[in-house]
């Protein structure tokens, strides 16, 4: 047996035990660094889904640019809640986050009451940049008083509708993308389409999901009307007197009666395969969506998906920062890099590599942007499609508890679609499970 | 025991000639004294040290955290059994409970009927009887991530395998998540695949310790082949039973991984109704998906509890029920 | 919870078989052989018990066109080495390197488990100490504890050590159970000759090399089934790993769950992956399933 020369060494291992559990051990964790001067710094960088920052060639300029520095990027392709989850372990325990952290908005504006957490940009000579951002994406990025910029901002989510072309043409609808356009200027338009492509019978949905659709119009109505979704911005629970949530919540609700959702569960496997396998005809995309998409339905989808502009006037749904962690080694080539990121320049290579939409006036204005057609949609011009009227979005704040609200909202919803909560029941279910969770 | 407790062996230490031999004899027979003495407790106290250390002082712990309003971040506060009185009228910590339960039960008890069958099957002479046995004990030695990603994917509601064999005799599929009894029922399969095989070697062990003799002197008596398995093989096996039960219990109603995965993966709250979320995964959301360390702490031990009671419930129960013959 | 004497089995098996009488045959067959229904049953419940393992193995070697094809295929296709090729490419799962922090974990476990429940199960049946029979009570009692229980306070102890991420998390909390000293206790108890002790001791042996020179080699045999049977366990370990490392540090459970729960649904990667986990567990189990089958056999009857 090969045990044989070992136990001296786990009587080590049970002596270290012992003192662990007196509390005397060390309790710090190990330096990153083992301090050769020739190794290259590593700077981490933590994202989630898709920032594109590989694909736009951004990490590879950067290094170039510093041969000292080496890039490692976590978390591509990990589900937001997942990402949520371990980071917020990691902030609470105080070590193992990267060194550039990416927050999501709703993320972003929970931990505005604790900027410790993060460096103030505003040190490391990001305030020039702030002409070049729009207004409320900049404003977004600062603490809960006002004083530390916690974050650059990534992108901004512009809403259109993506819908399948072969679908389309199936169900006997126009399949050019200007004409679907037409077809829907309202979303009660949207549900008569709707209704006729449900009437050709084929084995597929209109919409994808009750959830996705909610969330996308909730953004809109919310923009356009009080630009609060369930908290005012005094932090106040107000699900049930904010008209945003209730007009979204029927309009829903409408669509489901109307029997035109393919019930299925957002980021779930299953919505993910119907991307590919065409369960159902259209989404509701905001801009990073596009990307998802692509890599969801892969080389066979490609041309099979078209993008239409939204019905309603517009919306802004999702968009991220970049911030610099307090625990990183190495903050001032951290923040450099955040800002590198972040800059108009990247902002418009990202968008063309993946579609995620600038949050910098300065990229949005670009004519390269405008004109930027995506070859895997049909060649469609989304450049013009998110990027005109992309100035004029407006904000929608999210409070601190956003997101364990709109789980709740989700899960009635889905709790509709799969048949086990009547319809008439739902909203005073929801709002009674998020009052729980929010208040 | 009956070994006789000998002095200290006198003869010098073959490794190396102590200087003068009668000190060397003091030393060594002290040595050895003192290596009978107490070297039993040096050998078992790895266990004991590990066990204070990552069983028990965790355990304690959370009992300590229960008792305070403690999030993972902000102040702590001790408040008492708040905790306790909020969780006992809290209508989500008594689904899970519920689905708990009720996973555990109608998972368990096929799960060791179909076990206690496959073994009396296997407790004869057969053809390839080591293949057999082997073939039904690979599902317990899989992970169940592993597996829980397959039969995910076997009971997808749009491209399942087993919608798409209910389809083939006529009937519509199922969103097996979207149900509180299919999901129960999916769930208890994932189980069962796993256990049914484990639990009949183990019965098929205990069935074979059993004296040919009985059976033979019950034939002559003309007891058919059921009466047999009642009357003889049931009975004998009662602490197998027991066993399999207790340990059932106490993982069955520790029940995660499976119901996590089933439910997609991300969805710590098991369903959009919670339909198939379990204690431990309340438990979960709690701690890991809300930060309320102190209310999870308290599920925690509530869970503790329920285990220690259906442990004695079932004991007794079992023990009841196949003494009764 | 002892039940029979393993010898009253020998006996019987070895007692003359008698025919039983020509009443009633049951399909399954008599008592002792065995029908065409009773190899119809098994050949059933064989088949369900390798079919998802199977499946798992033909989907890792197709394309994502898998899904939504009906029917569903049931041959390996001609993909796995490309979805092999995505699947260590993907830096998010990592799973090369979970795969080697299994290895690395559970083989630490495995041989710690073994050395430290030899080492008290042998205290525990041969060794005379003052509250031997309460400590050995103490253990077993243990057993009934659900130690995941105790996540929340040992992710706090992990994160003071400063192992949060850290392999050692998975290793240290596992280095020996009770179930092992129990199971070694019994074993010992039977297999190891009092008088071989006695002997030993007369010859000047220490206990330790008692347990090294005598106990252990007695007890090879089930300490080997012990180390399988923890090896399989640990190598499944699910939550604990889940809570405390992630996909830059994981354990190829971690890893698993990284691809399965991820934002793109690539099927083939996914059930790759699951395979990877799976192939080292079955490589074990073939070739010593006769043991593990054997030691669940008769600890069993033992416990």
């Amino acid at each position: 047996m090969s045990i044989s020369q070992r136990p001296r060494g786990w009587m080590r291992a049970g002596a270290i035990v012992a003192a662990g559990t007196l509390g005397t051990a060390a309790a710090c964790t190990a330096p990153a660094d083992e301090g050769d001067p020739d190794e290259p710094t590593t700077i981490t960088v933590d994202v989630f889904g898709n920032f594109g920052y590989s694909e736009a060639g951004l990490y590879e300029e950067f290094e170039e640019m510093h041969p000292d520095i080496e890039i490692r990027e976590r978390g591509t392709g990990m589900e937001l809640g997942d990402y949520d989850e371990r980071l917020t372990q990691w902030l609470a325990a105080g070590s193992g986050t990267g060194d550039i952290i990416a927050l999501e908005e709703g993320i972003l504006t929970r931990l505005k009451e604790q900027p410790d957490h993060f460096v103030d940009l505003y040190e490391h000579g990001a305030g020039d940049m702030e002409e070049d951002f729009l207004d409320w994406k900049w404003e977004q990025g600062h603490d809960a008083d006002g004083d530390q910029l916690l974050g650059l901002g990534t992108d901004v989510g512009g809403l259109a509708m993506c819908y399948r072309v072969d679908l389309f043409e199936k169900a006997g609808l126009p399949t050019d993308r200007d004409e679907v356009s037409e077809l829907w200027p309202t979303w009660d338009d949207y549900i008569d389409v709707g209704e006729r492509f449900r009437e050709a019978g084929l084995d597929a949905g209109f919409l994808d999901a009750a959830t996705n659709t909610f969330n996308a119009i909730l953004m809109q109505r919310a923009g356009e009307t009080t630009g609060y979704t369930y908290f005012d911005e005094a932090g106040e629970f107000v699900v049930d007197d904010n008209p945003a949530v209730k007009d979204a919540w029927d309009t829903t609700l409408g669509m489901l009666d109307a029997g035109l959702s393919a019930n299925l569960m957002s980021f779930s496997d299953q919505w993910n395969s119907g991307f590919r396998a065409g369960t159902f005809a259209t989404i509701a995309c905001p801009a990073w969506m596009l990307g998802y998409i692509e890599d969801q339905a892969g080389d066979a989808g490609e041309g099979k998906w078209d993008v239409a502009t939204i019905p309603g006037e517009g919306g802004n749904w999702g968009g991220s920062f970049l911030a610099v962690s307090s625990q990183s080694e190495h903050q001032e080539e951290a923040a450099e890099l955040a800002r590198f990121l972040t800059s108009p320049e990247s902002h418009l290579k990202v968008f063309q590599a993946l579609g995620n939409l600038p949050s910098t006036v300065t990229a949005l204005a670009e004519p390269e942007l405008l004109e930027h057609r995506s070859e895997y949609f049909n060649d469609a011009p989304v450049g013009e499609i998110f990027g005109t009227g992309a100035q004029e979005l407006d904000p929608v704040y999210l409070g601190a508890d956003n997101q364990p609200v709109r789980d709740e909202m989700e899960n009635a919803l889905r709790a509709i679609e799969e048949g086990t909560l009547d319809p008439g029941e739902a909203w005073e279910t929801a709002v009674n499970n998020a009052e729980r969770v929010g208040r | 025991m009956t070994r006789v407790h000998t002095p200290a062996p006198q003869r010098p230490d073959s490794r190396g000639s102590p200087p003068s031999p009668a000190a060397g004899k003091r030393w060594t027979a002290w040595r050895a004294r003192l290596d009978v003495k107490y070297s039993p407790y040096l050998y078992i106290a790895p266990f004991f040290l590990l066990f204070a250390a990552f069983g028990l002082f965790p355990l304690a712990y959370t009992f300590f955290v229960s008792l305070h309003d403690w999030h993972m971040v902000g102040d702590r506060e001790y408040t008492g059994f708040d905790n306790y009185a909020e969780l006992l009228g809290d209508d989500r910590f008594w689904n899970a409970t519920y689905n708990t339960l009720g996973i555990f039960i109608i998972a368990t008890i096929p799960q060791l009927l179909a076990a206690l069958a496959i073994a009396h099957v296997l407790n004869r002479k057969l053809r390839a009887l080591t293949f057999f046995r082997m073939a039904i004990v690979v599902p317990s030695i899989t992970s169940v991530a592993a597996i829980a990603i397959v039969f995910n994917q076997l009971y997808a509601r749009d491209f399942g395998m087993v919608n798409y064999l209910i389809g083939l005799i006529g009937f519509e599929g199922i969103n097996w998540q979207a149900h509180r009894w299919s999901s129960w029922f999916a769930i208890a399969t994932i189980v069962d695949w796993r256990w049914i095989g484990y639990n009949a070697v183990i019965y098929l062990a205990a069935m074979q310790a059993i004296p040919r003799q009985l059976y033979e002197a019950a034939a002559i008596d003309g007891a058919s082949q059921w009466r047999q398995f009642w009357h003889i093989t049931v009975p004998m096996l009662r602490p197998t039973i027991i066993f399999t039960v207790i340990i059932s219990t106490i993982f069955g109603l520790q029940l995660f991984t499976e119901p996590l995965l089933f439910g997609s993966g991300a969805e710590i709250t098991g369903g959009s109704l919670r339909q198939f979320q379990t204690v431990t995964m309340y438990m979960f959301e709690n701690a890991f998906g809300l930060f309320d360390y102190g209310y999870a702490s308290t599920v925690a031990w509530m869970l503790f509890l329920l285990i220690l009671i259906g442990s004695l419930i079932n004991f007794f129960v079992v023990r009841r029920i196949s003494s009764a013959e | 919870m002892r039940t029979v004497e393993t010898e009253s089995s020998r006996q019987s098996s070895a007692a003359p078989r008698k025919r039983t009488g020509g009443r009633r045959i049951s399909p399954y067959g008599e008592q002792g052989r065995g029908g065409p229904l009773a190899y119809l049953t098994l050949i059933m419940v064989v088949a369900m018990s390798l079919f998802p393992i199977y499946w798992m193995f033909v989907v890792a070697t197709r394309t994502n066109e898998v899904v939504g094809q009906t029917p569903p295929p049931l041959l390996p296709g001609g993909h796995l080495l490309d979805n092999l090729g995505r699947l260590l490419a993907n830096d998010n799962a990592n799973i090369a390197l979970g795969l080697m922090n299994s290895i690395i974990a559970s083989g630490t476990v495995t041989i710690s488990v073994v050395f430290f429940s030899t080492l008290a199960g042998f205290a525990f049946a041969k060794l005379r100490f003052k509250g031997r029979n309460v400590l050995l009570l103490v253990i077993i009692a243990t057993m009934m504890v659900p130690i995941q229980l105790g996540i929340i306070p040992l992710y706090m102890l992990m994160n003071r050590l400063g192992w949060v991420g850290e392999l050692q998390a998975v290793i240290v909390p596992f280095l020996v159970t009770a179930f092992g000293v129990f199971l070694m206790r019994q074993y010992a108890a039977q297999a190891v000759s009092d008088e071989l002790i006695e002997a030993a001791r007369v010859d000047g042996c220490s206990t330790f090399r008692i347990y090294w020179n005598v106990v252990l080699p007695t007890l090879r045999p089930a300490a080997a089934v012990l180390g399988l049977l923890t090896f399989i366990q640990h190598w499944s370990e699910f939550i604990w790993p889940l809570a405390i490392l992630d996909s830059d540090n994981p354990t190829v459970q971690v890893s698993l769950n990284m691809l399965a729960t991820g934002y793109y649904s690539d099927y083939s990667q996914v059930f790759t992956g699951a395979a990877l986990a799976t192939l080292p567990l079955l490589v074990i189990f073939f070739l010593f399933g006769r043991q593990i089958v054997g030691g669940i056999m008769e600890g069993a009857v033992k416990a």
